[in-house]
């Protein structure tokens, strides 16, 4: 059985009900996908799989075998950042940061399906839950974001 | 106990201790090189500024960074006086000597009335700021909270700074042979007129021998940091996954454990045997109580889901507490028995209350009620431990450190140099990461593991049911109308627990007594309002509910601020005055806080139209030190109050970063908020009933309202920015509400 994480072909040797969000924390060290609530609730472990926001703590890892998962560590590259993260620090978005990798990876997905949302389509997309606050930042670099080519 | 005596008591826990160390002078907090801990070849100045050999210039980091941007804010006050490009500025984590301890932070816990206080200070405020601030020198606990970090270091920062500079130029005087006034540092490097230039690194052996007498800082007007939108170093790491929080530590060969704690609150382990067999479990864990840690097992494994897994086949039996179960029902019923039947501490009083009132044309008064609140922080709660050959590392997201490192050292039984802490990013704070519960629990466990490391963590629903709350407060508001028809007393009772003895005693601060000093955060935002009533009585009666409480954002500001906001907004109804307008009849004495007011209300047009069923409601607030006034413009959809705009105008002294006040108003005002409109956590048979945040909900993107923030120019030494937006958010948007619906909430969360 094999994974596919950020373009990377991984060997799967644990029980397949462990939830994605473990397998990508605890046994591959991708640690930028957070923990936050275990009950799909919060979206900090949020992921793509085959480019759709999912969210990792309720996705066993045996159910997306062959799959493509990509995680906020394969978002973008130094060289070149996604739209997002340039937006995200012009905006100055992240306070204690721990939500941000999955609001981040919810906007993706969000801006792949929509190159140009509304505010009720980012109500309706970013359900994550942040403790700071950031929400008024994340909806300006949103739109900052869907200005630029993606 | 009067307030004087009271005041002396608390100070003088150490009593003794008093005499003959009063005289004493107030210990530096410039610090020694040797405080401070440094790279291979670097070279430090004092116990803050180190030199690299490249010219980097190194800043002990202090404080923890949890959101509010104050890594940021403490490298500017460096780079100012410095003339240092930030970029060139590396933190280091600071040590644990006494001169990384947070003054402010306990000068802020004294119950001084802040607008009586505004011009010259009283002899006793002196004195007792003089003696809390000595105090809090010699304990030098290093904590980040209260709002106070940058009140803390705004001086000694600059100071330490502005030293470091003079001792290299008067290096490079030396080396170059050339009047030092005939250089300066620009840009991070020493230039002379000729062109010649040099990075610190050059100079810095040299500078390290220099003693400079006078330091000056800069002017206000020659600042070309200070005051600027920089951008915070911490952000892009937080947008790629590569920020090291505390339940993002690897280590070769580190195992992961999860906590079960007792079910019921004050139940305790029966029966456990850390020796049964369970699948895939490399350990358990039986965890004695310590820092008021609850009674449980861990469980060790190879992942966190294996350990959480293996959790539910564990074979284990609890005993409840012989004292009846914990029911949040019953303690608001005594709350309120409390306020019929005690008098309470008086926290301050003016004029003569009861007169006023039996000579009153009308009374009004009025009942209110606050919930237990969890911190919920996103992050739960964790600690990374490795015990090995006598040596303690701990890797931990925490607001207390050398606490830490004192804790672990007493479970360890190691001497304390024995035991590093290292202190990693936070998943948020909001007063829950000053604690040491679970760093308790990683150490124990760590202990049991042959050296291994092991990250301890909880999930979700262990962390909301096993806080220390937010205390359950009540409180009684009256005031008097005379016969002009105008208001001239306010006597305010309100009941709750105190925190700060109970957290002194958990942490193991030495001021801990055998006696609770009356806690100024149980009457803070109710003792020490604005408004210039003739008479004045605010008193609390202090309780023992015996649910765990703590330091929850803005503590005991974050209720009281509704009960005194919305009574004053009720008494401006009931003598039939405009909310806004009456305010400012009442802080002729109070000119800081009437221009906060005004500006606020300026901004959000108070009471010009609105679109059709929206309302607009006001609140204004001083906590840590800042005035916040916010115009709250609310309307109902679908029987659930709705927030579109919240106009915030806030005076914190000078800025240092208008971008992160600005996300600190964004950030409580969003904090409060979700206070404001769910948070509530109920105990029933001492079983917490919210477990996760499908029950204890969160506002979300969908509910999150526009916050504009202005900022009160000022030249007043800055005070805080984290907690003070938070206060004023609850009392404006009931304040809001009443306009809409005419009907008075008087309990958190609002119903309508």
């Amino acid at each position: 059985m094999q994974l596919n994480i950020n373009d990377k072909t991984v060997t799967l040797d644990v029980d397949p009900d462990m939830p994605l969000l473990w397998f990508l924390r605890d046994v591959m060290n991708l640690t930028g996908t957070k923990f936050g609530c275990g009950v799909a609730a919060c979206g900090a472990c949020t992921v793509h799989i085959n480019g759709q926001a999912v969210r990792s703590c309720v996705t066993p890892v045996g159910s997306v075998i062959g799959a493509n998962i990509q995680t906020i560590e394969s978002l973008g590259t130094p060289e070149k950042p996604h739209p997002l993260q340039v937006a995200w620090i012009a905006e100055q978005v992240p306070q204690c940061g721990y939500c941000q990798s999955g609001m981040l990876m919810a906007a993706a997905d969000l801006l792949a399906r929509k190159p140009k949302p509304t505010d009720a389509d980012i109500d309706a997309a970013m359900t994550n839950i942040c403790r700071c606050g950031t929400y008024q930042r994340v909806r300006a670099a949103i739109h900052r974001a869907a200005g630029e080519a993606l | 106990m009067n307030r004087r005596t009271m005041l002396l008591s608390t100070l003088g826990a150490a009593g003794a201790l008093i005499v003959g160390w009063g005289a004493m002078p107030a210990r530096s907090r410039i610090g020694k090189p040797q405080d401070m801990l440094v790279g291979e070849g670097d070279i430090a100045l004092n116990g803050w500024i180190s030199i690299a050999q490249d010219g980097t210039v190194g800043l002990a980091m202090h404080r923890s960074e949890m959101g509010q941007g104050v890594q940021n804010a403490l490298t500017m006050l460096v780079a100012e006086e410095l003339d240092t490009p930030m970029q060139q500025i590396v933190l280091h984590q600071a040590g644990f000597d006494s001169i990384y301890g947070n003054v402010a932070l306990f000068m802020g816990a004294l119950p001084f009335h802040p607008v009586v206080n505004e011009g010259e200070k009283p002899l006793v405020m002196k004195t007792g700021e003089w003696l809390v601030g000595k105090i809090a020198r010699e304990l030098g606990i290093n904590a980040t909270g209260g709002s106070a970090s940058i009140a803390d270091s705004w001086e000694n920062l600059r100071y330490v700074a502005a030293m470091a500079k003079a001792s290299l130029l008067m290096a490079a005087a030396k080396q170059w042979q050339l009047p030092i006034e005939e250089l300066k540092v620009v840009e991070g490097k020493i230039t002379h007129a000729s062109g010649k230039s040099g990075h610190f690194g050059e100079f810095a052996k040299q500078a390290a021998g220099q003693k400079p007498t006078q330091i000056v800082l800069k002017q206000a007007k020659d600042w070309i940091v200070i005051g600027q939108e920089t951008k915070r170093a911490d952000i892009p790491p937080k947008t790629d996954g590569s920020a090291i929080f505390g339940l993002d530590v690897r280590l070769p060969k580190m195992v992961y454990a999860t906590v079960i704690h007792a079910p019921m609150m004050g139940g305790k382990i029966a029966q456990f045997d850390e020796k049964q067999s369970i699948p895939g479990v490399l350990q358990l864990v039986a965890l004695k109580s310590h820092a008021g840690s609850a009674n449980g097992f861990a469980v060790v494994a190879q992942t966190t889901w294996a350990a959480r897994r293996a959790a539910d086949s564990v074979k284990v039996q609890w005993v409840a507490p012989a004292t009846a179960g914990i029911d949040t029902t019953l303690i608001l019923e005594q709350l309120q028995a409390k306020l019929k039947t005690d008098s309470g501490f008086a926290f301050y009083a003016t004029g003569d209350v009861k007169k006023a009132q039996e000579g009153a044309q009308q009374i009004i008064e009025a009942n209110y009620k606050a919930p237990y609140l969890a911190h919920a922080t996103l992050e739960p709660m964790n600690c990374t431990v490795q015990v090995k050959d006598g040596q303690v590392d701990v890797w931990v997201p925490t607001q207390i450190p050398g606490l830490v490192r004192a804790l672990a050292a007493k479970i360890a039984n190691v001497p304390i140099d024995k035991v590093n802490v290292q202190v990693t990013y936070l998943g948020g704070g909001f007063g829950r990461r000053l604690e040491l519960d679970f760093v308790a629990q990683a150490v124990q466990v760590a202990m049991a593991m042959n050296g291994q490391p092991v990250q301890l963590n909880w999930s979700r629903e262990q962390d909301m049911a096993n806080d220390f709350y937010r205390p359950m407060h009540a409180a009684v508001l009256k005031a008097s109308i005379n016969a002009q028809g105008s208001v001239d007393s306010l006597s305010v009772k309100s009941a709750g627990d105190a925190i700060t003895p109970r957290w002194m005693a958990r942490v193991s601060i030495p001021l801990a007594g055998p006696i609770d000093a009356p806690d100024k955060n149980a009457s803070e935002g109710l003792f020490d309002l604005p408004y210039g009533f003739a008479h004045q009585q605010m008193a609390h009666v202090f309780t023992h509910m015996g649910v765990p409480v703590g330091y929850w954002r803005s503590v005991g500001h974050s209720h009281n601020a509704f009960f005194s906001e919305s009574f004053i907004d009720e008494l401006a109804h009931a003598t039939k005055q405009d909310p806004l307008a009456f305010r400012e009849s009442l802080l002729k004495d109070a000119p800081r806080y009437l221009a906060v007011l005004q500006l606020a209300a300026k901004k959000a047009n108070w009471g010009s139209p609105l679109p059709n069923g929206h309302a607009q409601g006001i609140a204004l607030h001083e906590s840590f030190g800042s005035i916040v006034a916010e115009v709250v413009e609310a309307s109902i959809e679908n029987g659930q109050p709705r927030v579109h705009r919240v106009v915030c105008a806030i005076d914190c002294g000078i800025v240092v970063n208008p971008n992160t006040v600005e996300q600190q108003m964004q950030s409580a005002i969003h904090f409060g908020l979700t206070a404001a409109l769910y948070g509530k956590i109920d105990i029933k048979d001492g079983v917490v009933q919210q477990n996760n945040f499908t029950n204890y909900q969160m506002v979300q993107m969908a509910q999150s309202p526009v916050v504009e923030t202005w900022i009160m120019p000022s030249s007043r030494s800055p005070s805080g920015v984290g907690e003070p937006a938070l206060p004023p958010l609850a009392p404006a948007l009931s304040n809001a509400l009443f306009s809409l619906t005419g009907k008075r909430l008087r309990e958190l969360p609002l119903m309508v």
